[in-house]
């Protein structure tokens, strides 16, 4: 089967996905909930000089050409909170600041935004997602650690690019170089990672244990992500993750989608053109998203798509090695921005004022009409809340 | 035995005994203030002069405190302490940790942690300037080389470099430069031998590719840092640190046991002997930024710990090429490529410019954080559009002609001048 670069991406999306359906088991009947739909994307650390600045508009032109004069822009957006990417994004789920183990090792201490609308509207686990591809994630970050919501609320959290890595990684390891002409050089490693219930990047299991697949399905994943790797194409993580997250969106319609991307952590490497490449990587894919939701009949005219970056980056000269990091205290690494736009916005605009990140979970609660929570952050302005 | 290793030995002697009353002295002070120092005494010997001096005058400086004083001085951080729950922490007190960076930065006080460490520095180093003798300033000089093989287009190469310095175009060969700055009768070393230094760690040479072609400094006069000759070690220690799991407990016993490893097979021949550059190279590949996977991160993390550890009089740093990402490494891109993928590497000329010319400006900010900046010439040379960026010191400025256009030769003359004058005397 002669597949393009794109075509096997997707291919293996859709049986990611299509596995998660047949062996999960998890959906209960959904009961009716609204129609409202929020998409959130967080992606990395991109300081505002490399993106919104007359000094960045190059490495975003969709971001800044095709979806701020349609957008509430938040220009000033802070992270008071730990500037680690599992702190970071706990935060920005829970609406309150995190000050969690970086690893992931534990919950969220307060109600996730899944855990709120899935016990609020009595959701399906179907209709709640995270699709990372943020290594330093785990699949505790689907639900807290709170006694009366936790797992049972939580989402379904799933790492896509952890899945390929694992593969190449595991074949390297093994002395085992990716050849084109070795097609079985990856295919063992692929079994043994969807076979082990122990995968902690998958987080299949959020809602039982049934992480095994059968064997026609398996042979099918094998096969396909097989006939990727054959490809030697570039591949970025990010756009693995963004293929899964269509498929998710195709099957399940969620409710709430919450997307991270990561190709731009390259700069923890020093490699600033890679860094530069991954931001640009996310601009086409977030464009790509957009244009997605306003032709799927389940989200047209129906959703909300938010777009912040988790923190920015450290300033050139700061003694943490500029770009490398995100763990200054200042401007540089806290303020950052965010972009809403579709349903919930009244007119396009920019809105100076400083928001928080943990105003992000207030907003989307009360995008579902679920008020009285007690959260650190408030509602968004601007939007028709 | 001569005079000279008597009273040396003595010194020494003397010097250990004073290390020793150091230790007590650090138990006195708050506990989160504790494992940076007992680190940096335990590996005594292979810190740098400039370390080694830094380190005594900071705990002269606590000692000249009388304790009613240092109390005083410390109280405050105590409370902090009590206050973020550090008792109740599994806090090692004997060195840093991955899991003491990761108690304090999520600590909600963590800035009024730093900010305390600050002002607890800030009044120990003034008590400690008001009683030491500092030496005299001595010139100084950073080289960053971009090198030919990087493309750059002389219009553009400088244009995000502010207006703190000044652009040059080179009349003949810029390779010339550096060659007449480190060959030639009137090098960099001759002149920093002839002013007395005998320190290897005064004169820096790190290389992102195969070594500076250069015959004159051998080793043993400069610390050296070769990116090739350091390739099987790289490959070794990336190996290893890329079996740490999710855990920051086992990530913190997997470095110290990358530290305590024995590493002698994989060292290049003109290390082998020198512990402390060993340990440096150890400390470079353990703190991140990149210095395990792209050449040219470890020239730059290499340049800044130098100048930020040892405070040479002199460090060249060019820079080099690195592979364009291959198939699937792009999202695995901690790991050795060469393995991954049996595609033959590709450079990358355009991404590779892009990064040395970022990470260069970064040496130069570097430099600019100590206060030895005021003695220093910056320079940075772009071979390929023949064309430097330089950043003098005040004192030079004045004197200086703001010529647009020299050759190599005038370059290096100018420099080997400003190494040769005490600073007080530029202008």
């Amino acid at each position: 089967m002669d597949f393009t670069r794109r075509e096997l991406l997707k291919t293996a999306a859709a049986l990611l996905v299509e596995q998660w359906a047949g062996a999960a088991a998890i959906a209960s009947p959904s009961l009716p909930v609204t129609d409202r739909k929020v998409v959130l994307v967080t992606c990395g650390g991109m300081r505002r000089e490399d993106t919104f600045a007359q000094s960045g508009f190059a490495n975003i032109p969709h971001l800044y050409r095709d979806l701020l004069p349609q957008s509430v822009f938040y220009p000033f957006v802070h992270n008071n909170g730990v500037t680690s990417h599992y702190n970071t994004i706990s935060s920005i789920l829970t609406g309150n600041w995190q000050r969690l183990d970086d690893w992931g090792n534990t919950s969220p201490t307060t109600p996730t935004i899944f855990e709120f609308l899935r016990k609020a509207l009595h959701l399906s686990q179907d209709q709640a997602w995270l699709i990372s591809s943020n290594k330093a994630l785990t699949s505790r970050i689907g639900a807290s650690s709170v006694s009366s919501f936790g797992p049972a609320f939580g989402a379904n959290v799933i790492f896509p690019k952890q899945l390929l890595i694992s593969a190449v990684v595991h074949a390297a390891s093994q002395g085992r170089a990716v050849h084109s002409a070795d097609r079985s050089t990856v295919q063992p490693e692929i079994e043994a990672i969807l076979n082990s219930d122990n995968y902690d990047g998958l987080g299949w299991s959020i809602g039982g244990e049934s992480s095994s697949l059968d064997r026609i399905t398996l042979g099918v994943i094998q096969q396909a992500i097989e006939d990727l790797i054959r490809t030697n194409a570039p591949v970025t993580g990010d756009e693995f993750t963004y293929l899964v997250a269509l498929e998710v969106m195709q099957r399940f319609a969620p409710s709430l989608l919450a997307i991270t991307f990561s190709d731009m952590e390259v700069a923890h490497f020093g490699s600033y053109s890679l860094h530069l490449g991954g931001i640009s990587t996310v601009d086409r894919l977030v464009y790509e998203l957009w244009n997605v939701l306003k032709t799927m009949p389940a989200y047209r005219g129906k959703t909300t798509l938010i777009v912040l970056p988790e923190f920015g980056r450290d300033f050139d000269g700061s003694n943490t090695n500029g770009f490398f990091n995100h763990r200054q205290n200042g401007d540089s690494t806290r303020i950052t921005w965010m972009m809403c736009l579709g349903d919930a916005i009244q007119r396009a605009q920019i809105l100076e004022d400083s928001i928080q990140q943990t105003d992000v979970c207030p907003t989307i609660a009360r995008l579902f009409d679920v008020k009285n929570l007690d959260l650190a952050g408030k509602p968004l302005p601007g939007l028709w809340l | 035995m001569t005079v000279d290793m008597l009273n040396k030995r003595a010194r020494g002697s003397s010097e250990a005994g004073e290390i020793e009353s150091f230790g007590s002295l650090i138990k006195r002070l708050p506990v989160t203030m504790r494992p940076s120092l007992n680190g940096q005494f335990t590996a005594w010997d292979t810190l740098f002069p400039f370390e080694q001096q830094r380190l005594k005058d900071f705990m002269r400086g606590v000692e000249s405190f009388n304790p009613s004083a240092l109390d005083a001085l410390l109280a405050p951080m105590r409370r902090l302490e009590g206050k973020m729950g550090v008792q109740s922490w599994n806090f090692d007190q004997t060195a840093d940790t991955m899991e003491n960076a990761s108690l304090l930065a999520r600590s909600a006080a963590f800035s009024e942690w730093r900010a305390q460490v600050q002002y607890i520095y800030d009044a120990v180093e003034t008590a400690a300037h008001a009683s030491a003798q500092r030496p005299g300033a001595q010139s100084r000089l950073v080289v960053a080389i971009l090198p030919r093989s990087l493309p750059f287009e002389p219009a553009k190469v400088w244009s995000k470099w502010g207006d703190g310095g000044a652009e040059l175009s080179i009349d003949g060969d810029a390779t010339h430069i550096t060659e007449l700055l480190l060959q030639g009768p009137s090098s960099v070393r001759d002149l920093l031998v002839q002013q007395g230094s005998i320190e290897t760690s005064d004169l820096w040479l790190i290389d992102g590719g195969s070594g500076f072609s250069t015959t004159s400094v051998s080793q043993g006069v400069a610390s050296t840092l070769t990116c090739a000759a350091l390739g099987h070690l790289r490959e070794r220690v990336l190996a290893q640190v890329n079996t740490v799991p999710k855990s920051i407990e086992v990530t913190d016993q997997t470095l110290a046991s990358i530290r305590g490893k024995n590493w002698d097979p994989w060292w290049p021949p003109e290390l082998k002997d020198e512990a402390r550059l060993r340990r440096f190279v150890i400390d470079l590949y353990l703190s991140g930024n990149g210095a395990l996977i792209f050449s040219n991160a470890f020239v730059e993390w290499a340049a800044s710990e130098a100048i930020r550890r040892a405070r040479p009089r002199v460090l060249f740093a060019r820079f080099g090429l690195r592979a364009k990402p291959k198939p699937f490494t792009g999202i695995a891109i901690f790991e050795n490529q060469h393995h991954i993928s049996a595609l033959p590497d590709v450079d990358d000329l355009q991404g590779s410019a892009i990064d040395a010319a970022v990470l260069a400006r970064y040496i130069l900010l570097a430099a600019q954080r100590y206060p030895e900046c005021a003695q220093t010439a910056f320079l940075c040379i772009a071979e390929s559009a023949e064309s430097a960026y330089f950043v003098l010191p005040d004192a030079l400025k004045t004197s200086w002609t703001n010529p647009t256009k020299a050759t190599p030769q005038q370059i290096a003359h100018w420099l080997i001048q400003h190494l040769s004058t005490p600073p007080r005397n530029h202008g």
